[in-house]
């Protein structure tokens, strides 16, 4: 099922939480609304599950109007962010709770329930916990128990808050990947919401990305991280430096280098100014000598080699902090140690330069 | 247990030391001589002190308006708590703060108070006397007696366990499908059963020892408005030691049974949720 939000707005008092929101996602998207907490998202995926009401604008599902259609009609699966399940009621019953309450005429009998539960639980492969209660469970089993039961009643969508917010970093590498897989598998619409801007680039096919209850970018993966709509973006979607400079005669100086800034990227008027030009960690090079052309003087402050990346820490000529990935095989041969001068020289022609 | 564990905070042994030494002080020696005080008395005496008529009857109403009082706290306690909880209003921390009044009311002055109210000529009385309800000097004045000091005991055990029980839940039942009542009925209650069965309890053991308040509501009639802590209080005052103390064991041990029996019972279904 298709879903589209119409200029959607809320307020909670005086917080505006979503300001005139359009989107449309598609059926069987897997859509990320990614954000910082506050940014609106969590709410706007209220509204389109109907436990939250927007002030203005609409929520279609199929093309139809919902204003009307009160949460247990809507046919949409919400997995929470701690997972709300029932702690008196083991697996088996969490799951066929949306089965047990469907009005007497379309229930389906005990044998029916049992089948269809067991289904669901092999699905999500904890056929052999369904006598637990969910404080027996570890984060990931009740996640995955919290989706089987949504799955359960069949819904048309499936939204789900922050799903993998509360566990750890391995289970939730896990988890993200059989949620890719499932989702390939039974292909329905489904939207979560996500602050981590890594489980977003690897799991949805389009990212929403909000700031401040506004729509600041829709796109795949790889257009929001390679060509970022705005500095926001680009500077949520990964770590980034940020060099301060100036704007003048329409050229781009940070410190006393010219830069040169591919056009399709600068968000630089004609006007003089100040400018912030961003730069990925791993997009910069350290070399020793300048050529002259955009280098910046820097150094080296402190170095990590652990990882599969070596993370040098510098100290630019006019006192910004930078951050610098190199591989391993580079920083044998440059030698590096603190306290020495190098230079910076970025390694794409693409710079994205915000003007301020 | 505690025992077998290196715990941070040493003293399992001082501490279970102290409890019982405090438990005895306090409840158990004090109650024992109830016991011994009994035991002067032959079986027959005994037999004749407990089961006579007019103590039958004084047990009837103890027990039957303490069970009626905490079963009407059980309910409206519940809808306080749930009001205080899950709705904002202007005024609301001065209700919260009402809902103590009858722990810290002196029990006579609430025994006066409903008196005055549901007497012949009183605010309430006076409405109801011509439809032939009679509340004071009545068994139902017991009952409104002892639900007044009741209250406070439910509301305080249901109201963290409310505050503790997400909305989420509630969300959750309701995507899934399930209408209002049967997300009450199969999500909410379930989990608050615990609390009110501990609620209930308390609000029962403290409306069987209540006299202060029952004293001034009932008229104290043999036979008809007696309530049990009453009748031993009249007993003493016959100097018939012996056969109020004969009475009190048995409030004693009926009154452990039945807590004891809603503590098991409370456990069981608090199991369940442990979390």
């Amino acid at each position: 099922m298709s879903i589209e939000l119409l200029n959607i707005s809320k307020k909670f008092g005086d917080f505006v939480a979503l300001d005139n929101i359009n989107l449309k996602i598609e059926t069987g998207e897997l859509v990320a609304l990614l954000g910082l907490s506050g940014s609106g998202k969590t709410t706007l995926l209220r509204i389109i599950a109907g436990l939250e009401t927007p002030d203005h604008g609409e929520v279609r599902f199929h093309g139809e109007d919902t204003a009307d259609v009160r949460v247990r009609e809507r046919k949409v699966g919400f997995v929470f962010q701690h997972y709300a399940l029932f702690r008196h009621m083991t697996v088996f019953e969490n799951i066929a709770f949306g089965l047990r309450v469907l009005p007497r005429g379309s229930r389906p009998n005990e044998a029916e329930i049992s089948r269809r539960v067991h289904e669901l639980l092999k699905l999500v492969q904890l056929d052999f916990l369904h006598d637990r209660y969910p404080s027996q469970l570890s984060g990931g089993q009740r996640q995955r128990v919290a989706l089987a039961r949504t799955l359960a009643v069949e819904p048309k969508v499936l939204l789900l808050d922050e799903p993998f917010g509360a566990l750890d970093a391995k289970v939730r590498q896990e988890l993200r990947r059989w949620l890719r897989r499932l989702h390939d598998e039974i292909k329905i619409t489904s939207v979560f919401v996500t602050h981590d801007q890594e489980e977003a680039l690897e799991l949805a096919n389009r990212i929403v990305v909000m700031n401040q209850g506004r729509i600041e970018q829709i796109g795949s993966a790889e257009e929001v991280y390679h060509q970022p709509a705005n500095a926001f973006v680009y500077n949520f979607l990964g770590n980034v430096n940020l060099f301060h400079g100036r704007i003048e005669n329409g050229k781009v100086f940070i410190g006393d280098t010219a830069v040169e800034v591919d056009k399709t990227h600068a968000h630089v008027h004609s006007e003089d100014g100040k400018a912030v030009l961003y730069v990925r960690p791993h997009l910069l090079e350290i070399v020793t000598k300048s050529n002259g052309k955009q280098s910046f003087p820097a150094t080296v402050k402190s170095i990590n080699p652990a990882g599969p990346q070596v993370k040098v820490e510098l100290v630019a000529a006019w006192g910004d902090l930078v951050q610098v990935e190199i591989d391993h095989e580079r920083y044998q041969e440059l030698k590096l140690a603190a306290g020495a001068n190098v230079f910076l020289r970025p390694k794409e022609q693409k710079l994205f330069v915000y003007q301020i | 247990m505690a025992s077998k564990k290196n715990n941070v905070l040493p003293g399992f042994n001082l501490t279970l030391g102290f409890t019982l030494a405090y438990l005895g002080i306090v409840v158990l020696i004090p109650l024992s001589t109830i016991f011994l005080k009994t035991f002067t008395l032959t079986w027959a005496e005994f037999w004749h002190a407990v089961m006579s008529p007019r103590t039958l009857a004084a047990y009837r109403l103890s027990f039957g308006a303490s069970l009626a009082g905490a079963l009407i706290n059980s309910v409206f306690g519940f809808v306080v708590a749930w009001t205080l909880v899950r709705y904002e209003f202007p005024f609301k921390k001065l209700i919260d703060v009402m809902v103590d009044l009858p722990f810290a009311l002196p029990t006579s002055v609430a025994g006066i108070t409903l008196t005055a109210i549901y007497a012949q000529n009183g605010w309430l009385g006076r409405f109801l006397e011509p439809h032939g309800v009679k509340v004071a000097f009545a068994p139902l004045g017991v009952v409104v007696a002892l639900t007044f000091v009741g209250l406070p005991f439910t509301v305080r055990t249901i109201q963290p366990v409310l505050e503790d029980l997400d909305v989420e839940y509630e969300e959750a039942a309701a995507t899934l499908g399930a209408g209002r009542l049967q997300t009450f009925a199969r999500v909410i209650m379930p989990a608050l059963i615990p609390a009110l069965l501990t609620g209930f309890a308390l609000a029962f053991a403290r409306a069987l020892g209540e006299y202060g308040s029952v004293v001034f509501i009932s008229g104290n009639m043999p036979m008809r408005t007696e309530v049990v802590p009453l009748l031993i209080m009249a007993k003493l005052e016959q100097f018939d030691y012996a056969g109020a103390t004969a009475i009190a064991v048995v409030m004693l041990v009926v009154s452990f049974l039945l807590l004891l029996g809603v503590n098991i019972l409370q456990r069981w279904s608090s199991q369940r949720l442990a979390a």
